[in-house]
């Protein structure tokens, strides 16, 4: 990605990074118990700004910002922790060990947390069947097996589950057009 | 069948959001069209739909978006695995939430037993299945009529034969025929289009089905086209070609001999561009298949087999800078090949 900034923000920018940065790293070292985690973070904080630039009117706001963003930043790391060790384990129980590579290993976790992250809020019944339907290709009435559903309710779960996709996708776009 | 291009520009100028209302109907199509389950009628209509504005299909490709993320996961070799972790997850979370009951029986193994990645692809457009000859897409077959004319059926095709004591008609409902006639001087040989009818002067010529016009390539001898609304009358001679509506014929021009060995199954690309390619290889395959406006040009040499698209598509993937993406088993886009993949 490139980014270009105007020449006030960047200065902006460097002031929040020296005012804060030290900060925010403590708080997640505290919070994440890992230096490396917590130094992660905080980089990813800061360079959430430089995408999506704002100001800020006091001190204290900025450091209000900085907590939410660390907040939801360590809850997408644990979530993204727990889906890799879901997946060591699930592959820990099959029965033939099928050697992969660490890239490979790495671009499914990243396609799981990028899944788990978009259907996050949908209800279980809906995600659930989205999954099925979208990662193993089963048709309506095999899920409604599943889930013990009518097949028009699958229908209606998978079409839930795309809208609910698709709103945050579009609301990503116009964010991402706004600046 | 509205073009992928126009498509493709809509989504690249986000200049309008689609509204929710757009954005659920397109999520509705497709919960409906997913695995193809859905009726003739119901695809044509979605089609219609999708025709209908820029913000239909805007808001479709948003479902093309979402469609993608599962692309890594569910054509990989671990698919039930990363199915099974993620109900695991999720599972877990419902836990601690103590809203237990509701994933009974699918945290576990229930998942794992589900095999296979299994697809019917969208029917096809409206065949003729009561006709005497017929094909279906992808097919290429040759028939020996009662008279020992024979033809070859292109794909996707239909035609009636009635073979009479004073006349011998072939009727083309659909596709595409390859006719070498017995000759005969006591019966004529006509086939009947839409646009009008064909006498054979001599043995043989290629007769197609268009939307609302016939293709006509004369190999050998020389054909007299009628058409239906006016009448009128014109030969076409060897080793030409001609387009015909029900009142206008195109001049005739040099037939294009490559286009012949479609019957052997072959399709023929002398320097032509992967549009022309994709628009001929679309006829033999079921669903969508769509080329982006930045490798559309890109040009193709080479003997394709006719009878396994999908090979067709590995083999233009191998030679040309170009990535086949299958957002849905019959919706697949060709796309610029993305650097360093």
């Amino acid at each position: 990605m490139r980014i270009t900034l105007n020449k006030p923000y960047q200065q902006e920018l460097h002031v929040l990074y020296t005012d804060h940065h030290g900060w925010l790293y403590t708080l997640l070292r505290r919070r994440l118990g890992n230096t490396a985690d917590a130094a992660d973070l905080a980089h990813d904080a800061f360079v959430r700004l430089l995408v999506r630039p704002r100001s800020f009117d006091s001190f204290d706001g900025t450091r209000a910002y900085l907590s939410t963003v660390a907040r939801g930043l360590c809850a997408d790391l644990w979530r993204r922790r727990e889906i890799e060790q879901a997946w060591l384990e699930t592959l820990a129980a099959q029965p033939e060990a099928v050697a992969r590579s660490a890239e490979e290993h790495a671009s499914v976790i990243q396609a799981l947390s990028e899944i788990d992250t978009m259907l996050r809020k949908l209800p279980e019944k809906a995600a659930n069947a989205f999954v099925m339907a979208m990662v193993l290709g089963m048709t309506d009435k095999e899920v409604a097996r599943q889930l013990d559903v009518s097949d028009r309710m699958v229908r209606k779960y998978v079409a839930r589950a795309m809208l609910h996709c698709m709103t945050l996708e579009v609301g990503h776009t116009v964010n991402c057009n706004a600046w | 069948m509205y073009e992928i291009d126009s498509l493709l520009d809509a989504s690249r100028t986000h200049k309008s959001t689609p509204s929710h209302e757009t954005l659920q109907t397109a999520a509705e199509w497709f919960a409906l069209l997913r695995l193809g389950n859905a009726t003739e009628q119901e695809c044509a209509e979605w089609n219609v739909w999708l025709d209908q504005c820029s913000e239909h299909r805007e808001a479709w490709h948003y479902v093309e978006i979402i469609s993608q993320r599962f692309d890594s996961v569910q054509s990989g070799p671990d698919r039930q695995a990363a199915a099974s972790a993620f109900q695991k997850v999720r599972a877990k979370r419902v836990t601690r939430r103590q809203a237990l009951g509701s994933l009974a029986g699918l945290a576990g193994g229930g998942l794992l037993a589900w095999l296979g990645w299994r697809h019917t692809p969208l029917p096809g457009r409206a065949m003729a299945w009561s006709a005497d000859y017929r094909t279906a897409t992808g097919e290429i077959r040759d028939f020996t009529l009662a008279d020992s004319t024979h033809i070859g059926l292109n794909t996707a095709s239909a035609v009636n034969a009635s073979i009479q004591a004073d006349v011998r008609r072939l009727h083309l409902i659909a596709g595409e025929v390859l006719i070498r006639t017995a000759s005969d001087p006591h019966r004529a040989f006509v086939v009947d289009t839409h646009e009008g009818s064909m006498q054979a002067l001599g043995t043989r010529f290629t007769v197609r089905q268009e939307e609302n016009a016939t293709f006509l390539a004369v190999y050998e001898g020389a054909v007299k086209i009628r058409l239906a609304d006016t009448g009128e009358g014109r030969v076409v001679e060897v080793g030409h070609q001609v387009t015909f509506t029900r009142d206008t014929i195109s001049a005739p021009v040099p037939a294009d001999r490559s286009r012949e060995v479609w019957a052997n199954g072959i399709l023929l690309a002398e320097d032509i561009s992967l549009a022309e390619l994709v628009r001929e290889l679309a006829r033999y395959r079921s669903g969508h298949l769509g080329v982006a406006p930045e490798v559309a040009e890109l040009r193709v040499l080479g003997g394709y087999p006719l009878h396994d698209p999908d090979k067709v598509l590995a083999m233009l993937e191998a030679v040309l800078p170009i990535t086949v993406r299958r957002t849905l088993p019959w919706w697949v886009t060709i796309e610029a090949e993305t650097p360093g993949s």
